[in-house]
């Protein structure tokens, strides 16, 4: 091999290497697939605006949500970086706090329990709202309004052990012994939780399998576990398999969702950041989130097609 | 602003988002219909991820790895500490690695790109410095013999000599790091193992399928090109075969 | 940092938690270091000795190392469900092939002189096999052992997402346990590698025959090892 041929390989490796170097540490924290939305928008109060990491949790619908507002924020000219599937609550809340992610979209009554570490017992949303606005505030953040769906942890039992045991709502377990109760790891020490249904409803003794979201109803299925933590809006439960509790003393708590962001960021991208998410946000009815939860988890459609979709059904993007 | 806001006038629109397949709706082990369909938006741009993240953890490993092993080269002492200090980053396990540097670095491609390489660097240090020193002796003096400068001996006939074991290097490293990069996701959503981890949390099992196999073709392939790059670069080597 | 010193101090607090954790990892890996053990070397040795199957037995090394961890671990949780058992198959796959090539390359590799002394000397093929080849095969044997027990260990650590119990539980499970939690058992993931490691690279020096030990190599690129032991990064 020539000498200059290897010099110029060589070199050209190196140079390539560098390059690619730069670029990652130019490129920075990843981002996600660019699709913003085409309609001609004549005002992009978005364009200029420093751009904005959001996060999502680690379930299917938080992967719609992530979508939905990252579309729409795209179409007004906004710059999102998504990072999708951080974790659970509590992961998200560490991300937001360290700055790693600009907002995410919370569950107004997860956020006073899990984060607030406020267990008070609230008679509607909009006072739980307000006392998490509170504490939001006062530790850098707000809360933006909140949709008019609501999502909340519930039990669910197949129909003949419901049947079996005399099962319709949470108080009724109680009275089983040693019942099987797969949800996820964080469930055991929440108020939203086994704590809570402890305190409220007397139910102890649980054989308790942690099970990651999404694997719940394939354990429920194959009688692994008595009884799943699952989430109302789940594409799952529209198929009529499976029979969800009632929570009559609401151990569940309220749970819209509304988007939490920086109060800095929020500041920093104007006004129009917060009335783009708003106009989302204003559009999620129950049964639009439990539709589009379907089509990922039973349709196994990708998320952002999915919030695309319903985004230019709605005039959003 | 403290009240659930108003439904806007009439419910919203909700349009079909299409209706899967029964393979699919029914959890079928593995359904070619999905891998079809969602190729363009799902597996492939984690395919040009992990393509990704693999060529710069690559690339600067071997540039780091590259300039150490001249380094030692030279000065016969450096090889001990660095050998200790590569080795001692190769055997943290790569799960371990990842969260470890979180804190420093965050859930970020940087996260990922520091960890990837520091994995690459034992391989491609050793053989880089064992490909140059079973130059033999006796060709390092006849080049010098001929007047060449120690600079020209490296480059002319040192490094031509040594490149065998430098890309033998290259394949390791470089299969090592695909495998490795999906164990990634636990930093930052990106690569084939975003696609294996989604899987991992559905009952639905094709994505995984589909992105694990997809890994493990990726590897193959590289490795398959690394050798036959070795084989253009390196004609001589191809008569003198023993067995 | 803080999170680091928190880590230091979930270390103590939790010793109980992490002791029994590192058991459950000890387990999975010990079996299936031993069943692999069991499947590859007596194979590797004889094809070795026989001279036979170089292709097959120096290329599976490469396809082993091939495969991603992650990815075969995902795909044994998609055909055998979750486990023990399921975890350790996968993990019986991944060593078998480093086993494997390495006691081929070394019993095949061994001096031709000295084979052929030995059958000068009217030693009968098993005698060349336990008295001349497997001796001199030790090391480069001991190599491939080490290098897939450390191997092993690293990938038990994602048994978590399979369903089997190891450290890795810990470290995936960050709402539980905070990340100083994920930092601590991180740490106490390495240091068992580490440990390993250097315990498997002492019996691979004391089976080294002293005459073995320095060879033709300069001393410090004996640091290096040996180059045909292809190592495979601890997952």
């Amino acid at each position: 091999m020539k000498q200059g041929t290897l010099r110029t390989i060589l070199a050209l490796v190196v140079a390539l290497a560098l390059t690619t170097g730069l670029a990652a540490c130019g490129g920075g924290n990843g981002g996600g697939s660019t699709t913003a939305g085409t309609q001609a928008a004549t005002t992009q109060p978005g364009k200029g605006k420093p751009p904005v990491t959001l996060g999502t949790k680690n379930f299917t619908e938080q992967f719609v949500l992530g979508q939905l507002y990252k579309q729409a924020l795209e179409a007004q000219g906004y710059t999102v970086a998504l990072k999708q599937n951080i974790g659970s609550t509590e992961i998200a809340d560490k991300a937001l706090r360290s700055g790693q992610i600009d907002l995410y979209p919370e569950y107004v009554g997860i956020f006073n329990t899990a984060v607030a570490g406020d267990t008070k017992a609230y008679p509607n949303v909009q006072t739980a709202f307000t006392a998490g606005q509170a504490y939001a505030r006062r530790h850098g953040y707000t809360l933006l309004p909140l949709t008019p769906f609501t999502d909340v942890d519930a039990l669910a039992v197949k129909p003949d052990y419901a049947r079996a045991h005399n099962l319709s709502s949470v108080a009724d377990l109680a009275a089983i012994r040693g019942l099987k109760l797969g949800a996820p790891p964080e469930f055991r020490q929440r108020q939203t939780g086994l704590v809570g249904l402890a305190r409220v409803y007397g139910i102890r003794g649980v054989d308790f399998a942690p099970l990651t979201i999404g694997l719940q109803y394939q354990a429920l299925d194959n009688g692994k576990i008595d009884t799943a933590d699952v989430f109302t809006t789940d594409g799952q439960l529209q198929s009529g398999r499976y029979v969800v509790l009632t929570d009559p003393k609401n151990v569940f708590g309220f749970q819209n969702v509304t988007p939490i962001v920086s109060t800095k960021v929020l500041r920093a991208e104007g006004p129009a950041f917060a009335r783009t998410l708003d106009a989302v946000s204003r559009k999620l009815t129950t049964r639009a989130m439990q539709q589009m939860n379907a089509a990922v988890a039973i349709d196994k459609q990708n998320p952002a097609d999915v919030a695309r979709k319903y985004l230019q059904a709605n005039g959003l993007t | 602003m403290t009240a659930p806001l108003p439904l806007a006038a009439g419910a919203p629109v909700i349009p079909d988002f299409g209706r899967g397949s029964s393979c699919v709706r029914d959890n079928g082990a593995f359904c070619w219909g999905w891998v079809g369909d969602h190729w363009g938006d799902t597996l492939r741009p984690a395919l040009l991820q992990h393509l990704a993240l693999t060529g710069i953890a690559v690339g600067i490993g071997f540039v780091l790895a590259f300039l150490l092993a001249l380094a030692a080269h030279r000065r016969g002492r450096l090889t001990t500490p660095v050998v200790l200090v590569t080795g001692l980053l190769y055997t943290i396990p790569s799960l371990a690695l990842f969260q470890l540097l979180v804190p420093f670095t965050g859930l970020s491609r940087t996260t990922a790109e520091v960890a990837l390489v520091s994995y690459t660097l034992l391989i491609l240090f050793r053989n880089t410095l064992a490909g140059l020193a079973g130059v033999p002796e006796e060709v390092r003096d006849a080049a010098r013999g001929m007047g060449l400068t120690q600079r020209q001996v490296l480059w002319s006939v040192e490094l031509p000599l040594a490149l065998p074991a430098i890309v033998a290097g290259l394949r390791i490293a470089t299969v090592t790091v695909i495998s490795l990069a999906t164990v990634a996701v636990f930093v930052v959503n990106e690569g084939l193992g975003a696609p294996i981890y989604a899987g991992l949390q559905q009952t639905f099992k094709t994505e995984l399928i589909a992105a694990g196999a997809l890994c493990v073709a990726l590897a193959l392939a590289a490795d398959g090109l690394l050798v036959l790059l070795q084989r253009a670069l390196t004609p001589w080597t191809r008569v003198a075969r023993s067995r | 940092m803080n999170d680091f010193l928190d880590a230091f101090r979930f270390i103590g607090d939790d010793v109980g938690l992490l002791w029994s954790l590192t058991l459950d990892h000890l387990a999975l890996s010990g079996a299936a270091v031993g069943i692999a053990l069991v499947l590859a070397i007596p194979l590797g040795v004889t094809l070795g000795h026989l001279h036979r199957g170089s292709f097959a037995a120096i290329n599976v090394s490469n396809v082993g190392r091939a495969l991603p961890s992650l990815a075969l671990i995902s795909i044994g949780v998609a055909v055998l469900g979750i486990g023990f058992v399921n975890v350790m198959v996968a993990l019986v796959v991944l060593a078998f092939p480093l086993m494997l090539t390495n006691a081929y390359v070394a019993v095949d590799g061994v001096d031709a002189d000295a084979v052929e002394a030995a059958r000068g000397m009217g030693m009968k093929p098993r005698e060349v096999l336990w008295k001349v080849e497997l001796p001199l095969a030790l090391p480069l044997i001991f190599a491939g052992i080490r290098t897939a027990v450390v191997y092993v260990i690293a990938t038990a650590t994602l048994a978590a997402v399979a369903g089997a119990h190891s450290l890795g539980d810990i470290i995936v499970d960050q709402a539980t346990y905070r990340l100083p939690g994920v930092l601590g058992a991180a740490i106490c993931v390495a240091v068992l590698a580490l440990l390993a490691e250097l315990l498997f690279a002492g019996l691979q020096r004391a089976v080294t025959p002293r005459a073995l030990r320095s060879e033709e190599r300069s001393a410090p690129l004996s640091v290096l090892g040996d180059l045909d032991s292809e190592r495979t990064a601890s997952t």
